[in-house]
Order: C-alpha cells, then sequence, then structure tokens
C-alpha cells in the first residue's frame, strides 16, 4: 500500500504546485514577449525571442512611468520595513507581557487582541481613512505605516505569545534571583531565547504588508508615498491595457517577496507552528 | 513565581517610551506638511499625466500648478467612494464617469459644475453634457467623447466577397455568417462575454440599434417583453456565441482583451461594440495590430437602417471636498477646451499628444482635427458624436453599478449556457425593478 500512498502524494504535491506556479510562470513568460507575442495564436510557452524592453520600459530612463516605479519601490521597502520593525517590537513586549504577566484582565485583553483578527478589512477602512484624516496622517508614510502596524500587530503578538509561552520559566527565574529587573529579564534573557519566533514574526508580516493595496490606496494620494502594489495596478490603462507591461510590472512587485520566502521559509513555517506543540 | 510578579512601574515605563520612541522616529517619515500653496491643485485621474510641455503652460496662464496621479479606473472609484464616505480630502478634480453619474448626483459627492463654468454655453459644442447631469445639476464635464461604434474589418469582409457594408442589423448578421460561411475566417464576431462592465455596454448599444431602451424615465425595465429591443438583443448576442459566430473561448475575453488580441489581430472580422478612438489608438498602431489599414467605422446598422451611437464618455469633476474648487474649476476649463483636447488628440504633434487619449467631447475640437486630417475617420466620428445618445436619457440612476453587475453575470451565464435567455433577462428585470422600487 505504501508505493499507493506516495503516488498520490506526489501527485497532490504536483497537483498543488502546477496549480500555484503555472499562473506565476505565465507572467513571468509574458513579461519577456512583445504585445505582438502574447497575443498569437497558439500562445508561446517560452518567450520566442526573450526580450527585456518591458523591464527596461519600467526601470531606466527619465520618463514618468519610470520615475513612478522606482519611487513606488522606494515607498514599499520604507513602508513595509518601517511596520515590520514597530510590529515585531510592539508584539515582542506585548506578547511577553500576556505570557509572563499577572494583571487584571490579561486573559481578556488577549483575547480581544486575537478577536481583532476575524474582522474583515473592509470594516476598518472608512474608520481609519477617517481618524487619520483627523489627525493629518493621510498621504504620509507614518499614516500608513500605523495602518499596517495595527493589521498586523495581533497575529505577530499571538504568534510571539505562542512562543514565549513555551519557553521554560526557570531561565528567567534565575535571572531574577540575579537581580536582573523585568526590563533586563526581557532584553536580556528573553529576547534572544525567542529570536527564532521574532525572525519568523518579522518575515510573516513584512510579506503581509508587501501584498497590502487597498489601504494603501485609500491613504496614499500621490506618488509620494504609493506603495509599488497600488502603482502595478494603476499601469492598467482605461481602454486598452499594455498585457506585457502589466505583467513585468508584477514580476518586479512578485521579485522581492518570492526571494525572502524562498530563503526564510523554514522561519515562516515554523512562526505559524510555534506553539501549535508543546 | 515569576507568573505572579506585578508589573512594576519601570517596565511600564520603559514599554511606553518604545512605543513613542518608535512613533516620533517614524514621525520623521512622514511626508512633510504641503507648502500651502493656494494655486497647486491635485488631479487624479485613470489616465497618464498630459504632456509636460502642455501643463507648464498652463501653470504659466492661471500660477495654478497641477499634481497630477494616476490610478487605474477601478481603484479610482473605490478611492472617490472611500474618500466621500469618509467626507475626506483627496483631489481638486477627479473622474466622473458616466455610468456613476447617478450615483454621485443623488448622494452630493461632487460640487455642481454649474456654480463654476458656464455649462449653458458649453452644451451646444459638447452633445454629451446631457449625459452628466442629474437633479438638474451638472456633476461632471466630459473630457473624452468615448462613444460605442461599430468597427468592420473590410478587407476580411472583402475576401468573402462583401464590399457594401451592411446598414440593418439583418444585413449586418447575414455578412457575418458568410464570412464564416466562406472560411475567411472561423468566427468573424467579437463579442465580451466575461462577466464585466464591457459585456454590459455592448447589450445596451445592441439593444438601442434593435430600437429600443433599457430602462424608463422611472427606471423600470424595458426589456422583459420577448418583443422588446432589450430582450431582442440579448438573444442575438447569445445566439451569435451558439451558431458559431463568436469565438467560444470570449466567454472569458473582456473588452480590451478581445478588441487587443483578436480584432487587432484579424482572428475576428467585427465588433458590434466597439470604442470610438480604437481605429486610430489601436487597429492603425503597427506595434499592436496586424490589421493596419484594414479596420473602418461604419454607421451601426439599426433595424431598418442606421441606428444612434450610445455614449459612455469620460468626465472631469469637482469632489465636494476639494480644497481648491476654483482652480480645479479653472483647470477643468481649459481641460475641456476645444484646442486643447484636439492637442491631446494629435493635433499639434507628439509632443503635445496625451497617450491614451480617444477623442474630444467639443465639436469644436474635432472640427480641428478634421481640418488638420490628424485624426483617423474622424469625419465618420463627428457625424456619429452629433447625434449620439445617453444610454440612460434620463441619467444613468444611483444603483447602476448593482444593476450593471446584474447585467454582465446573467448575460454571461446565457451565454455560457448555464441560463436561458429568458431566465437571464427575468433576472436583470427583476433587480431593475426591485432596485428602482428602492426595496
Amino acid at each position: 500500500m505504501q508505493p499507493r500512498k506516495s503516488g498520490f502524494r506526489r501527485f497532490g504535491v504536483g497537483f498543488i504546485l502546477s496549480w500555484s506556479l503555472i499562473p506565476i510562470y505565465w507572467v513571468i513568460n509574458t513579461s519577456f514577449q512583445t504585445d505582438a507575442q502574447i497575443s498569437d495564436t497558439p500562445s508561446h510557452l517560452f518567450p520566442p525571442t526573450p526580450t527585456l524592453a518591458n523591464y527596461k520600459a519600467l526601470l531606466i530612463g527619465d520618463g514618468e512611468l519610470q520615475h513612478m516605479v522606482r519611487r513606488s519601490t522606494i515607498n514599499i521597502f520604507i513602508e513595509c520595513i518601517s511596520a515590520t520593525f514597530i510590529t515585531v517590537t510592539l508584539a515582542s513586549l506585548a506578547a511577553y507581557a500576556f505570557a509572563r504577566m499577572e494583571f487584571k484582565g490579561r486573559k481578556f485583553f488577549l483575547f480581544m487582541v486575537v478577536m481583532t483578527m476575524a474582522f474583515p478589512t473592509y470594516t476598518t477602512l472608512i474608520p481609519m481613512y477617517k481618524i487619520m484624516a483627523m489627525v493629518h496622517l493621510v498621504n504620509t508614510y507614518l499614516g500608513i505605516i500605523l495602518c499596517y502596524v495595527s493589521g498586523f500587530l495581533p497575529l505577530a503578538t499571538w504568534i510571539l505569545f505562542s512562543y514565549m509561552q513555551s519557553l521554560p520559566a526557570a531561565i528567567e527565574e534565575a535571572g531574577s534571583v540575579d537581580g536582573a529587573s523585568r526590563m533586563q529579564v526581557f532584553r536580556l534573557i528573553v529576547l534572544p531565547l525567542a529570536m527564532p519566533a521574532i525572525a519568523s514574526t518579522a518575515v510573516i508580516t513584512f510579506l503581509f504588508a508587501w501584498a497590502q493595496f487597498i489601504f494603501p490606496l485609500v491613504l496614499a494620494s500621490d506618488e509620494s508615498t504609493q506603495p509599488l502594489t497600488v502603482i502595478v495596478a494603476a499601469i492598467q490603462g482605461r481602454h486598452v491595457v499594455p498585457y506585457s507591461l502589466l505583467s513585468t510590472a508584477g514580476v518586479i512587485a512578485l521579485s522581492v517577496p518570492a526571494v525572502i520566502a524562498l530563503l526564510t521559509n523554514r522561519f515562516i513555517v515554523s512562526g505559524l507552528i510555534n506553539g501549535s506543540v508543546k | 513565581m515569576l507568573d505572579a510578579i506585578k508589573v512594576s512601574k519601570s517596565t511600564k515605563s520603559a514599554a511606553i517610551a518604545l512605543t513613542v520612541a518608535s512613533a516620533l522616529g517614524f514621525a520623521t517619515l512622514a511626508a512633510p506638511a504641503k507648502a500651502a500653496s493656494p494655486v497647486t491643485i491635485s488631479v487624479v485621474l485613470a489616465a497618464p499625466p498630459l504632456p509636460a510641455p502642455m501643463l507648464a503652460e498652463f501653470t504659466k496662464a492661471t500660477g495654478i500648478t497641477v499634481k497630477w496621479t494616476q490610478l487605474d479606473w477601478d481603484s479610482l472609484q473605490t478611492k472617490i467612494a472611500a474618500a466621500a464616505t469618509a467626507n475626506t480630502f483627496f483631489a481638486d478634480a477627479t473622474d466622473v464617469d458616466w455610468s456613476r453619474v447617478g450615483q454621485l448626483g443623488k448622494l452630493n459627492w461632487f460640487l455642481p459644475m454649474e456654480k463654476y463654468v458656464d455649462t449653458k454655453a458649453l452644451a451646444a459644442d459638447m452633445p454629451q453634457l446631457g449625459s452628466f447631469s442629474k437633479n438638474g445639476h451638472v456633476v461632471g464635464i466630459p473630457y473624452d467623447a468615448s462613444f460605442m461604434v461599430t468597427t468592420v474589418n473590410k478587407a476580411l469582409f472583402a475576401k468573402a466577397g462583401i464590399t457594401k457594408m451592411p446598414t440593418t442589423i439583418d444585413e449586418y448578421t447575414a455578412d457575418l455568417k458568410a464570412v464564416k460561411a466562406k472560411g475567411v475566417v472561423q468566427y468573424p464576431l467579437n463579442i465580451p462575454f466575461a462577466a464585466a462592465e464591457g459585456l454590459s455596454t455592448y447589450w445596451y448599444e445592441t439593444t438601442g440599434a434593435f430600437g429600443g431602451h433599457i430602462l424608463d424615465a422611472n427606471g423600470k425595465p424595458l426589456f422583459t417583453d420577448p418583443a422588446s429591443a432589450g430582450y431582442k438583443a440579448a438573444a442575438w448576442m447569445v445566439n451569435a456565441v451558439k451558431t458559431g459566430l463568436v469565438p467560444p473561448g470570449n466567454i472569458n475575453v473582456a473588452d480590451s482583451q478581445g478588441q487587443q488580441t483578436l480584432m487587432a489581430k484579424g482572428k475576428v472580422a467585427s465588433t458590434f461594440s466597439d470604442y470610438s478612438g480604437n481605429v486610430g489608438s489601436l487597429y492603425e498602431v503597427p506595434a499592436s495590430s496586424s490589421v493596419v489599414g484594414q479596420v473602418k467605422y461604419i454607421p451601426t446598422p439599426g433595424l431598418k437602417g442606421t441606428a444612434a451611437n450610445l455614449g459612455n464618455p469620460d468626465g472631469i469633476g469637482i469632489p465636494a471636498k476639494a480644497k481648491n474648487p476654483e482652480a480645479a474649476a479653472k483647470f477643468i476649463s481649459w481641460f475641456t477646451d476645444g484646442k486643447n483636447m484636439a492637442d491631446f488628440a494629435g493635433a499639434s504633434g507628439t509632443a503635445r499628444t496625451w497617450v491614451g487619449y480617444f477623442f474630444p467631447s467639443r465639436l469644436s475640437g474635432i472640427a480641428i482635427l478634421n481640418k488638420k486630417g490628424s485624426i483617423i475617420g474622424g469625419d465618420v466620428l463627428a457625424s456619429m458624436l452629433k447625434t449620439s445618445a445617453a444610454v440612460f436619457p434620463q441619467g444613468a440612476p444611483a444603483w447602476y453599478p448593482e444593476f450593471s453587475g446584474a447585467v454582465y453575470s446573467n448575460l454571461h451565464a446565457a451565454a455560457a449556457g448555464t441560463k436561458t435567455v429568458d431566465a437571464a433577462i427575468k433576472a436583470i428585470g427583476a433587480v431593475a425593478t426591485k432596485l428602482s422600487s428602492g426595496k
């Protein structure tokens, strides 16, 4: 029965991989073709005469389009890295408090934090927009970053809470006995021990932030803060859609999270299963 | 026990300090407060920026600087709705699509243009201005006179021995059948059956060709009777795919996709409801077309002769929360000036041509283009624009987006064979009846 099981498994894995990767391959394939080639029949499984023209058209030169792509790439890095840093910092403190400290309403607050993950994004969009407008943070990096942080903080806190709870309390108690303050215990003992979970939380948060569209669309009014995801969509014309250019922009937007996911998939998996087994 | 340790003051202070420090640190990343220049306006459209020399001329003449932001059309509609709902500024001038006029007018999301621009004086030169009025107010000014036209690949028709262009729907259908029968192309007609807005507008245009309207003055459906134009139009479209006039793959083809990958490649011989301007901006462009010189506009074949072309123009208006409405109005006046629109369309060379722009909304602009001979099929288009009609003579209803969703999803289902035409029409009619009743 074993070979049959293995065959099913291989088929299942192959099917899921094909389902996920063929569209991505097709976008990459299209990005190396001309507009004329992409509408040939039958379609080209490989670029017949691979060209970098689309990449040059987006990245090289002083035109408005190239400027938008370059600027939005810088914006997305600033917004994602900042949101990741703040989220992980605050989540570490919150997770430690929930895992180790005794205070009134601890379980209730933890429940409330986790519960916010169930809110659909759209329900918070308009209130968030109003708040940001009131405090004059629309079309600012800070406004977008704070929205990201508020969105990702619950999951990050939960991942780190699960991990910190699984750490042996005896090590921290030993630190306290040796005279370390609470913050010293946190900084010198807990943080180094929690580093694998912090790394995975950071990667997950960064990837989530990179994929954001609707919040930066609404909160960013112009190219000074619009991230790459918004600009990629903007390339789409009203009547004529530049498919090859759109695919190329998609590949550029995809490349950073793809590389990060490939290099750090170990952390991502461990982060998602942290605390699931004790 | 460590668990029992209470939160100390120092721990609390450290946590708060860290949070505040992070926030303050990143506060420096906030974009600097925009220099309070009273003459900088924000224009957000689903189009690339105007040619820099033209914007510079506008700034020189008026002292108003334009900050242009491009978004895709769907995202822009989301943005307009979000900003209006949150009662927040996002632009001084932005898109007013013909299909959103009812919704925008009812909700007062845009300022009445007649307060800023002499709309009465404009009306004679701007045939589509009426499509932008709701409840006695002009919500936006059309800047691109997009309307639906019939395009024919005359070379493919000629191969089938057809040299006289059809003037009625019956002749048109017979010609398409002849093109197919003679093996010129396997599927001669392009209808974008993907469940998207392009399918809805295609049906509106076909309904007009069959001699009718979609809704009455109260928003009630006029298409549920099998003898009505809307019903016949839906049946004609679905029958076309069932009899092999339309490629079967078109079930999932959207309007622009069909124009770019089928019509521009000579794989189909005609698009009954095409975009005005596509001949010049797509079919005559060698980089994107293999049918250069072959595709022409023809007067829309109707039930008993030429039918009106229904308009789906793009407009521009001033959101209610605009910071500089007066300056925005000056920009809109300049933007919709006949000569400037002619320049956008290529009347004065490439340096002043606006990429992706189709067709001036003012007859005076078209006259300039025709005089200079710089628009392909300009004379035909000009005459079509004069007689172009609104899809909804009383203005698009406020519930148009929901209605359109019902139209395209049901027509798509009928073409895919999961619904009969009758069931699809009944479903669309039920939605229109419900929405127009305010239920």
